[in-house]
């Protein structure tokens, strides 16, 4: 070892604390872009190879009825790698224990074969044998939420006759990742599930008989995906086809890439901050190092050393800690990715969903951390390089400071000489001071940032359910039904007030774009479910035209005014002219609205119904609920309530973890940025501080010049940080929007102040523990020695 | 002289050893000496020999081991860290071979952090224009030569007017010229404000600038000798 690396390895172990500030600060970075890159990477990879491995469905679309015979046609196509022509509706279970109705997706599964398309893991159990008929599969997290197991018997409803079938296995679908009933959009595995069944007797039980109304298929890779899309709308048109539509389309693979997609904002996002602040961090505590070793510097130069060894030697100073660092950051990243692997499995049931970062992952967090080190170093080492032998051995001039404005001078009279020491400095080093500030306020930011998301979803959680939908319970129906049905349901148990919805599945095109969306069709004066925008006003549908969200204008690329097409995909070719009357950000869910009997009239079905609303009486919750059991017209029912609690538990899933982590990330860049700003600072101001305790000032009154610079730049880091951490949470808002969500941006004072006191304990903290220095200083050493 | 006059410090036994045992440094290995008020007293001696460890024990900066050091009523070696705190701040002045003024201060600030503090100080201007540098008081250190910025340093130790002027090797790291001007400061401080002045230096030319010259060697008190008379710094040579 040269006696160089060997001065290295002591400088090191002299400055650990701030070595360690900027390792946690930078390992910090690190672990977030290991965690995050890596968990992007392994759930696209688990998603891929379990839509490849099970013949995910490119390309899916329902049907009034078509003949089995022409199934063989349709596979037939050019383009189509395969295709499954299957039965699908919807039944009512009885489940013991559970009064509100639950119902379930029913899917054909073909006898005497595995499915071609969207083909079925078993996880426990065993495939129905064909010749019995009434054996059937569950999904994995309706199984889970009910604690179903195989050999269990369920009673299901469909089209009005009961039956009983048998459970012969648990079994998860690339279709069904995420299983949301008809009219919702948030899966509630408690409430809904699917049932895979025989092919015969599932057609048998929804008058299907030798007949299909569902179509999975799936492309050849170098199939022309419209092409295919066209020459099968056309040939199913005749049958009530409406419209085949890709996986964009598709909620359960629209939830996993929505998911994707936030994994690579936070992955994108987070590490870079860190990386900034730790960058800066090194640049501060490299260049005091070669401040405080310029003699050192001259005297090697004297010796002959070249400038090259003596730039390595700082150079390497800064890789020491950062390599640290990327290891810390990866040990860290890895073990926060395999409990984040853990929380998405228990979430997903993806078959295999293991955390692997891969070694690009890894070579990119020692890539990251060979960055920090080179740009943190650059200055200092260019430094270090430059002094000439001659100037470096000669004692430094003291550093210059210049006499300020006549405005700012005649103030800084007015304070003390200590507080003017203090305020001098920080106008004097003003890079070093924005450092300080920019990593406060930063870390504050993220922190702040952090804590938005829950209450996003909060507020979230408390718009709908509060001011959006102000219903008990909401009801769909099998078909689209003439609104006399609402007669009907008011006179059901409890029943006090009934409001209709009629929901249209329509494509809107303007130009050559065209894009498929859900209309809904609101009543005027709608009092149990209104649509809200983001900045809290209802919105009325009018009957004029349509009221379109942001989102989908930017999409279809029209104004208010313009006209678009509008056409049913209930194959019934239904096309009108529509125009858009106003353009909104609504809260949650759908993109377009319209006034109930307007859209009927559009759509040329007047007065029909798909949905109700309802506000009951509570004491006849559980009447209304067994009666609802028996109604084979309704296949759905949702309890507010138990909407509000599955959406609140669907997101709470590993947010408090998230929430705790990166709070603990928040406090260690604050507290980093602290202790090194602190223990530079306490460096530089060593002999100034020896200076006024050996003139008389008390330990208490000498620490105010290091505690007082601090402290005001806490006080200038604060509002910035609040600042910049409204806009981050707002940004973060925008790039984790959805086309089902929109998560609104909260200024909620509390959790600003709680954070900011985070930061200021966390700064406060780090500021006494190296005060303690202050109260060591060797006076007589520090005076007596040359700077 | 008055020699009626109680002494300022009275010295009895003083030791100071660093560390223990073997590996233990005596620095001073018992000092006996009283100094009386108003006097300018020299110490002389090689680097080493004990001179900055008592000049440090009589400016409340470092206690002795055994022994005792009395300023006036105070015994130093006893007092607690915040009684030596006082005591620097209401009666020593300090001037060390590095000025060790706050870069971030003027001339004029530099003082008046003691003035600040201080009981009843002189304004910072008359400091100054003690050391003639009333027109260099807004100065910044790095704007100011050494002698200047160690002129400043005077100022700064005598303006709260202290009882006694410690100086370690005040021209150390001057030329003759710039020392010689320095010189003047300090004598002027003890002549004009009777202020008790000790003088580190190994110039033993220096030493004839004194009331009395203290020779050290080895933590001990080799001769004490009183000069005949004072000569001026301007007749000095190093």
């Amino acid at each position: 070892m040269t006696p160089l690396d060997r001065k290295l390895l002591r400088d090191l172990r002299r400055l650990w604390l701030q070595a360690v500030a900027v390792g946690v600060v930078l390992g910090c970075g690190i672990a977030i872009f290991v965690m995050a890159t890596g968990m992007y990477g392994s759930l696209e990879v688990s998603r891929d190879q379990y839509y490849a491995r099970s013949l995910m469905a490119d390309l899916a679309g329902s049907l009034v009825r078509a003949p089995d015979r022409i199934a063989a046609d349709l596979a037939a196509e050019p383009g189509v790698a395969g295709l499954e022509a299957r039965a699908s509706g919807v039944g009512l279970l009885s489940i013991e224990g559970v009064t509100e109705p639950v119902s379930a997706r029913l899917v054909s599964l073909p006898a005497e074969r595995r499915p071609r398309v969207n083909d079925l893991v078993l996880k426990r159990g065993r495939w129905p044998v064909a010749t019995r008929s009434a054996e059937v599969l569950v999904n994995e997290s309706f199984a889970e939420a009910h604690s179903i197991e195989p050999g269990q018997r369920l009673p299901v409803l469909i089209r009005g006759q009961r039956k009983i079938v048998e459970v012969t296995g648990i079994a998860s679908s690339p279709e069904f990742v995420f299983a949301v009933a008809p009219g919702d959009i948030l899966p509630e595995p408690r409430r809904f599930g699917v049932l895979w069944m025989n092919r015969e007797v599932l057609g048998r039980a929804l008058d299907l008989d030798g007949a299909f109304n569902d179509v999975v298929l799936r492309l050849q890779g170098d199939a022309d995906r419209n092409a295919v899309i066209a020459s099968l709308d056309a040939q199913l048109a005749r049958y009530g086809g409406r419209g085949l539509y890709g996986r964009d389309r598709m909620l359960s693979a629209r939830y996993l890439s929505d998911e994707l997609s936030q994994l690579r904002t936070l992955a994108s996002i987070l590490p870079p901050i860190f990386l900034l602040v730790a960058v800066f961090l090194i640049n501060v505590m490299l260049s005091r190092l070669v401040a405080t070793e310029r003699a050192n510097i001259g005297l090697l130069k004297a010796f002959g050393y070249p400038n090259i060894t003596i730039g390595a030697h700082y150079a390497k100073f800064a890789l020491a800690f950062c390599l640290a660092a990327a290891v810390l950051g990866i040990v860290l990243g890895t073990y926060v990715g395999g409990y984040m692997a853990s929380v998405y499995q228990a979430v997903y049931h993806l078959p295999e969903l293991d955390f692997e970062a891969g070694p690009l992952v890894y070579l990119g967090a020692f890539v990251v951390a060979l960055v920090a080190a080179v740009l943190g170093a650059l200055a200092a080492v260019r430094r270090a390089v430059s002094l000439a032998p001659a100037v470096a051995l000669a004692p430094p001039a003291p550093t210059s400071f210049r006499r300020l404005g006549e405005h700012l001078g005649q103030k800084l009279r007015a304070l003390d000489a200590r507080s003017r020491m203090l305020a001098r400095r920080i106008l004097r080093f003003p890079r070093r001071s924005a450092t300080t500030v920019t990593g406060i306020a930063l870390a504050l930011a993220l922190l702040i940032m952090s804590e938005h998301f829950p209450i996003a979803i909060e507020r979230i959680i408390s718009i709908n359910f509060g001011t959006t939908q102000r219903m008990d319970v909401t009801l769909t129906f099998a078909e689209r039904e003439h609104e006399r049905v609402l007669r009907e349901v008011a006179r059901l148990p409890g029943v006090l007030q009934v409001e209709p919805l009629r929901t249209a599945d329509v494509f809107l095109s303007a130009g050559s774009r065209r894009e498929r969306e859900a209309v809904l069709g609101i009543s005027e004066g709608a009092m149990l479910n209104r649509i809200v925008s983001t900045d809290l006003e209802v919105i009325e549908p009018t009957a004029e035209g349509l009221t379109l969200s942001a989102g989908l204008v930017r999409k279809l690329n029209v104004r208010v005014g313009d006209d678009l097409r509008l056409e049913a995909t209930d194959g019934r070719r239904v096309e009108s002219q529509v125009r858009v009357v106003r353009i909104v950000q609504p809260f949650l869910g759908s993109a377009a609205y319209m006034e109930r009997k307007a859209l009927g009239r559009l759509l040329r079905e007047p007065d029909r119904v798909d949905s109700a609303y309802l506000i009951i009486d509570a004491a006849f919750r559980d009447r209304l609920s067994t009666r609802l059991k028996e109604i084979p017209a309704i296949v759905g029912a949702t309890f507010a309530d138990n909407a509000e609690r599955s959406l609140r538990q669907l997101f709470e899933q590993g947010a408090g973890f998230f929430a705790f982590m990166f709070l603990l990330f928040s406090l260690a860049m604050a507290a980093g940025v602290a202790l090194s700003a602190a223990r530079v600072t306490l460096g530089e101001q060593e002999r100034d501080l020896a200076t006024l305790r050996v003139l008389g000032f008390r330990r208490r009154e000498a620490s105010w010049v290091l505690l007082g610079e601090l402290a005001v730049l806490l006080a200038v880091a604060l509002p910035l940080g609040l600042i910049l951490g409204a806009a981050l949470s707002r940004w973060m808002m925008e790039q984790f929007e959805t086309d089902l969500f929109s998560f609104p941006f909260v200024f909620d004072l509390p959790t600003y102040a709680r954070s900011a006191l985070f930061i200021v304990v966390a700064v406060v903290l780090a500021t006494l523990w190296v005060r303690r220095d202050v109260h060591r200083l060797d006076l007589v050493g520090v005076l007596k020695s040359r700077e | 002289m008055t020699a009626s006059r109680p002494p300022v410090f009275e010295l009895r036994g003083l030791r100071k050893a660093y560390g223990e045992g073997a590996a233990a440094v005596r620095a001073l290995r018992g000092i006996d000496l009283h100094i009386d008020p108003g006097e300018l007293l020299v110490l002389l001696g090689p680097s080493g020999s004990g001179k900055s460890t008592l000049l440090n024990i009589l400016g409340g900066l470092d206690r002795p081991t055994t022994g005792s050091v009395r300023f006036g009523e105070l015994e130093l070696s006893t007092a607690t860290d915040a009684a030596l705190t006082d005591y620097r701040r209401h009666h020593v002045g300090f001037v060390f071979q590095f000025y060790n003024l706050i870069a971030s201060l003027t001339a004029r600030e530099n003082v008046e952090l003691v003035t600040e503090v201080a009981d009843a100080p002189m304004p910072a201007e008359e400091a100054l224009g003690l050391v003639d540098l009333a027109e260099r008081m807004t100065h910044f250190p790095a704007q100011l030569s050494g002698g200047e910025q160690q002129r400043v340093a005077i100022a700064r130790a005598i303006a709260k007017r202290p009882s006694v002027l410690l100086c370690d090797e005040p021209t150390g790291a001057l030329d003759v010229a710039t020392g010689i001007r320095v010189l003047e400061s300090i004598l002027r401080i003890n002549e004009q404000l009777g202020t008790t002045t000790l003088l580190i230096t190994h110039n033993a030319d220096i030493a004839r600038l004194g009331d009395r010259v203290v020779r050290f060697a080895d933590g001990l008190i080799r001769t004490v000798e009183r000069n005949p008379a004072r000569v001026p710094p301007s007749q000095l040579h190093w």
